[in-house]
């Protein structure tokens, strides 16, 4: 039985936070491909890459295997249980909510003097 | 019926005071202008009462047909610092979790840090087929297809 614990979800965010492992993952929700494959659009070297690849690999995000010389990466749909992904909605529900907060925030803060301190 | 219990804790540090920042949770005129629903929503049931002991509800239909019920009873509020509330969450009238939610209203400068702590019971017998049966299993790539490009995320609630 699985044990939840709120650490994969932090791990996922976390490897999404960085523009250069988002393309990678958005490369492969494409389908799989090679390290150098992956590495051909990104200004960045394949040492780099494959920094980042074991991040998202750290993060069940992406799972990558070798096969001769090539390393073929593929991403990991399936690594957050019905649950995960349940608690995870939630999350980013409440950040939206406080998405919604801050503009409201700034808006009135425009509108209006702070109300009674 | 299996339960998973698990916590999650959200901070962020918003451009105003305390004051203000509670104010925007103290009135339904005020929360509803930012507690809602991304898109078109038919309201079914909403209550607000905002004091110990005192409860919340919203209660509505999704463009999809999908009806969600928050249900959240205050259990301690101290102006400008503390709201403390458990909410039960429903959807399509299945009870998905009881939690137990914790604001905290810090002051920082002339900005609150805001630090939202979830204890939550998520109850998941024969959930998982009903999730996997209303949104498929393209809900994740959607997800993250979203969370890549910026756009507005589905919410859950």
């Amino acid at each position: 039985m699985l044990q939840y614990q709120s650490s994969p979800l932090d791990l996922a965010f976390q490897a999404l936070s960085d523009p250069g492992r988002r393309a990678m993952v958005e490369r492969l929700s494409f389908g799989p491909a090679s390290v150098s494959e992956l590495a051909a659009p990104l200004p960045m070297t394949l040492s780099a890459v494959v920094q980042h690849l074991k991040i998202l690999e750290e993060a069940g995000l992406v799972k990558s295997e070798k096969v001769g010389r090539v390393r073929t990466c593929r991403l990991e749909i399936r690594a957050m249980t019905t649950v995960e992904r349940w608690i995870a909605e939630r999350k980013r529900f409440w950040e939206q909510q406080y998405d919604q907060l801050e503009a409201y925030l700034a808006a009135s803060a425009n509108k209006t003097e702070e109300p009674s301190e | 019926m299996t339960v998973h219990n698990a916590n999650f804790t959200i901070e962020r540090v918003l451009n105003a005071s305390p004051a203000r920042v509670f104010a925007a949770y103290a009135t339904l005129e005020a929360k509803s202008q930012w507690f809602k629903a991304p898109s078109d929503i038919e309201t079914l049931n909403r209550d607000f009462d905002f004091r110990v002991g005192g409860k919340e509800r919203f209660h509505a239909r999704w463009p999809s047909g999908m009806v969600t019920d928050f249900q959240a009873t205050y259990h301690d509020i101290l102006e400008n610092e503390r709201i403390i509330l458990v909410y039960d969450m429903f959807q399509n009238g299945n009870k998905l979790s009881v939690s137990l939610q914790t604001l905290e209203l810090r002051p920082e400068g002339d900005k609150t840090r805001l630090i939202h702590t979830e204890q939550g019971s998520y109850l998941v017998g024969g959930r998982e087929a009903v999730v996997s049966r209303e949104h498929g299993t393209t809900w994740h790539i959607e997800n993250l297809m979203a969370l890549l490009e910026g756009r507005e995320q589905e919410a859950f609630a």
